[in-house]
């Protein structure tokens, strides 16, 4: 089942001078996708538009078959069943880790607290379930957030830079582990990065953006025998788009 | 297009906002009377030539006190320094129409200081050795005593931030220390003392309790007058129109001005200064230009009404004094709550719906701030008739007009700026991604304010009501005039005593006006310490 279809989807913020451009894709049920690219290539966008944080100005989103986004309807980002990790983590400093990752799991309060451990056990931060955000490492914030964006059973699961601030033996540790976890709850999911190699150790799909059009779409290991060199011009950028 | 409650109450509360000062300016296309006739002939030239005295001679001194305390603040280290740095701030918790009060009483001919002087000295009846103070002059130097702390603290940001790579830079170009501080700090931080100026500026035009109580004919005591002496509302109404197209002029003015002018430290290394220290001579100097503000401001204030409280009236926490500051507490309490819960909705409203109209819409609802809350009243007292007249006495026996509600509604107006300011900056530490990831696990509007923003905002919502609360409790002309009938709140039991030249028992109420006004200035003061850039020391 197609989880994703993104048709003919455009974007800009000044007419004439187009973020996005024709971007069509689909996903499916289950599948990891990584949309790399330069900063400022528009991938951010991209994310943003799916999630229904930005509206595009032309084409279309479905998701499982139903349009979630044309030029006639909009489904608000809060009904879109999407779940959002974003580079800064965003946690909510005020609710404790238990608390943050129970946020937006609905039922009762021991069915919330179930799924909510099940998840920290997951990602190995159950013993920090009533500290505070701020109480806790950066790589262990992420894992949080991650967990917190998957708890409520999102249908697609989106993550901006997942891994951007965090050093390179804790990035490695954790691709390894968010995959397997993404494969074994068979979450669809989409990373947006700047780095080559998220894409290659993460993802089943890829496709390159530059100047807001994709320049190529494929496996991973399609692309990395075509443009492993362009993106390790990516990887130099580490600035957000 | 349909729209939300969070696009809507911004709407509505620019109508509610603008209408009272609309009302006023209204009256200038109307018709005029013989009183303003009189007014034109007569004594328009006097209200036109002593506002504008005023302003300049206040403006000349809080510039050179307020600018001169801060450099020495900032570059030189000297005795007492640590404690002048907050104990400058103090002033601002003394309203002017306090200061004014103890200055006449200290210093009118059988005032305090000459009764003391006489006695030390054994001089008779007959002989005054302080000259008057209910003139302009003498009102200058209570306004400047009172409000130089707003170009004090300005100044003092804006020196902070100024790197001493460019200082230093003037100084291997031949420029010695004077000449740094006047020709280098001075001009690279003129757009904050402007900005600190027109607020000095605002509160002097607006003030209606000192110039009253100094006898001194301005705008507002002819406003006032015009009403309550002649019974003229419209002639009232233009007259007030008059000052507030001046108030208007001048915050265009100070936009203008800053729009030009970005002085900022973006293209070079900030490198913090390094404090000198003083001995001597220079330290004596240095200690006396930055006590006496404190002293006069603060002080000598306090002392005169602590003096007047123990000697004169020890009974002062009778039925009254407890009646009054009921009032004024839960009038101000209700007040800021609003006020902090407005500022909360709309800045919410413009983040959450990312609208460039509602930001536009946002600042217009801050205009209050720079009304004269004496129009305000005239405005709300108006707008409140008008509801009366045309439909609210067809429903029910309810009076607005004269009923709290128009006191809270223009204490509301008049404060929303400062609320909205704290509630502003506590948002802009909330990263708009917690907003984006909120949004995604299925909360938004209302539970978004409630379960993400409001935790967050706790302290800002806090502040934002303490400010309000000490603002209300000072706030002299818009009570006068829009309070219920035996209805008194600290500022006008103040007011009363003093107009009956009862200043023994006005002590007590101005001593606690002075307290409440202390609370927002001990959070200034330590906002100030978390803020600096890096340690001087």
């Amino acid at each position: 089942m197609t989880a994703l279809e993104i048709k003919d989807l455009s974007h800009f913020y000044v007419k004439g001078k187009n973020v996005l451009s024709n971007v069509s894709l689909e996903l499916e049920e289950g599948e990891i996708l990584s949309i790399l690219g330069p900063s400022g290539c528009g991938k951010t966008t991209l994310l943003r538009i799916i999630a229904g944080l930005e509206k595009e100005t032309g084409g279309s989103i479905l998701m499982n078959d139903q349009i979630i986004s044309d030029h006639f309807h909009t489904v608000l980002t809060e009904n879109r069943d999407v779940g959002l990790v974003v580079q800064e983590r965003a946690l909510f400093p005020h609710l404790t880790i238990i608390n943050n990752v129970m946020f937006g799991v609905v039922g009762s309060k021991s069915e919330r607290h179930a799924t909510a451990m099940r998840l920290l056990k997951l990602f190995k931060v159950e013993r920090y379930a009533y500290n505070y955000p701020n109480e806790i490492s950066s790589g262990e914030q992420q894992r949080v957030a991650i967990a917190r964006a998957m708890a409520p059973n999102p249908k697609i699961l989106l993550m901006d830079e997942p891994f951007g601030t965090l050093d390179q033996s804790l990035t490695n540790q954790l691709r390894v582990e968010t995959r397997k976890i993404l494969k074994d709850n068979k979450t669809t999911s989409i990373i947006v990065s700047h780095d080559f190699d998220d894409a290659l150790s993460m993802s089943d799909k890829v496709i390159v953006i530059e100047d807001g059009t994709i320049i190529q779409s494929g496996s991973a290991k399609d692309i990395t025998h075509i443009s492993r060199e362009k993106s390790v011009k990516f990887s130099s950028i580490k600035a957000n788009t | 297009m349909r729209l939300s409650f969070w696009e809507i109450t911004p709407v509505a509360l620019f109508v509610v906002f603008i209408a009272p000062v609309a009302i006023v300016l209204v009256s200038l296309t109307g018709d005029y009377s013989d009183n303003w006739t009189h007014l034109y002939q007569y004594v328009l030239t006097r209200y036109i030539a002593n506002t504008v005295y005023l302003v300049t001679g206040v403006s000349i001194l809080v510039t050179i006190v307020g600018v001169g305390t801060a450099w020495l603040i900032t570059n030189y280290n000297f005795t007492g320094k640590n404690i002048f740095e907050w104990a400058l701030i103090l002033p601002l918790a003394v309203p002017p129409y306090i200061l004014a009060y103890t200055f006449t009483g200290l210093f009118d001919t059988y005032g305090t200081a000459n009764n003391l002087i006489r006695d030390l000295f054994d001089l008779g009846r007959e002989f005054i050795f302080f000259p008057k103070v209910r003139n302009v002059p003498g009102a200058i130097i209570v306004f400047s005593f009172t409000l130089y702390p707003y170009v004090y603290l300005v100044s003092r940001m804006a020196f902070i931030n100024q790197s001493r790579t460019m200082l230093e830079a003037g100084r291997t170009l031949g420029l010695n220390k004077f000449q740094t501080f006047y020709k280098l700090g001075i001009p690279m931080i003129r757009p904050a003392i402007i900005g600190g100026l027109m607020l000095v500026i605002m509160e002097t035009i607006s003030d209606f309790g000192a110039v009253d109580h100094f006898a001194i004919s301005t705008f507002t005591t002819g406003v006032f007058r015009t009403w309550y002496g002649m019974y003229d509302i419209e002639t009232a109404k233009q007259l007030a129109s008059l000052l507030l197209i001046f108030a208007v002029t001048l915050i265009l003015l100070e936009r203008y001005s800053r729009k030009n002018a970005s002085y900022s430290n973006a293209m070079s290394l900030y490198k913090p200064l390094y404090l000198t220290k003083l001995k001597g001579i220079p330290n004596i100097l240095a200690f006396t230009i930055c006590f006496t503000p404190i002293f006069i401001g603060f002080l000598l204030p306090i002392l005169e009404l602590s003096y007047w409280a123990l000697n004169y009236k020890l009974d002062f926490f009778n039925d009254k004094f407890i009646t009054t500051a009921w009032n004024t507490f839960y009038l101000a309490l209700i007040a800021a709550f609003l006020c902090s819960l407005l500022a909360v909705i709309i800045n919410f409203s413009i983040r959450y719906k990312s609208n460039n109209y509602l930001k536009v819409m946002s600042s217009f609802l801050t205009v209050g701030y720079a009304v004269p809350g004496l129009i305000l009243a005239i405005g709300v007292m108006q707008m409140l008739t008008y509801f009366d007249q045309s439909f609210i006495s067809e429903i029910s026996n309810f009076v607005l007009t004269g009923s709290i509600i128009g006191l809270v509604l223009a204490y509301v107006i008049k404060s929303y700026a400062l609320a909205s300011s704290t509630i502003e900056s506590g948002y802009q530490r909330i990263n708009s991604r917690v907003d984006d990831v909120a949004r995604t696990l299925k909360t938004s509007g209302w539970s978004l304010l409630a379960q993400v923003h409001m935790p967050l905002l706790k302290t800002s919502f806090l502040t934002s009501m303490l400010l309000v609360v000490s603002e209300v409790i000072k706030e002299l002309p818009a009570t006068l005039i829009l309070r219920p009938f035996n209805f008194d709140t600290l500022a006008v039991y103040t007011y009363i005593y003093a107009a009956e030249e009862r200043m023994y028992d006005a002590a007590a109420p101005s001593i606690a006006i002075v307290m409440v006004g202390l609370i927002p200035i001990i959070i200034l003061t330590r906002m100030i310490r978390t803020s600096r850039p890096a340690s001087r020391d």
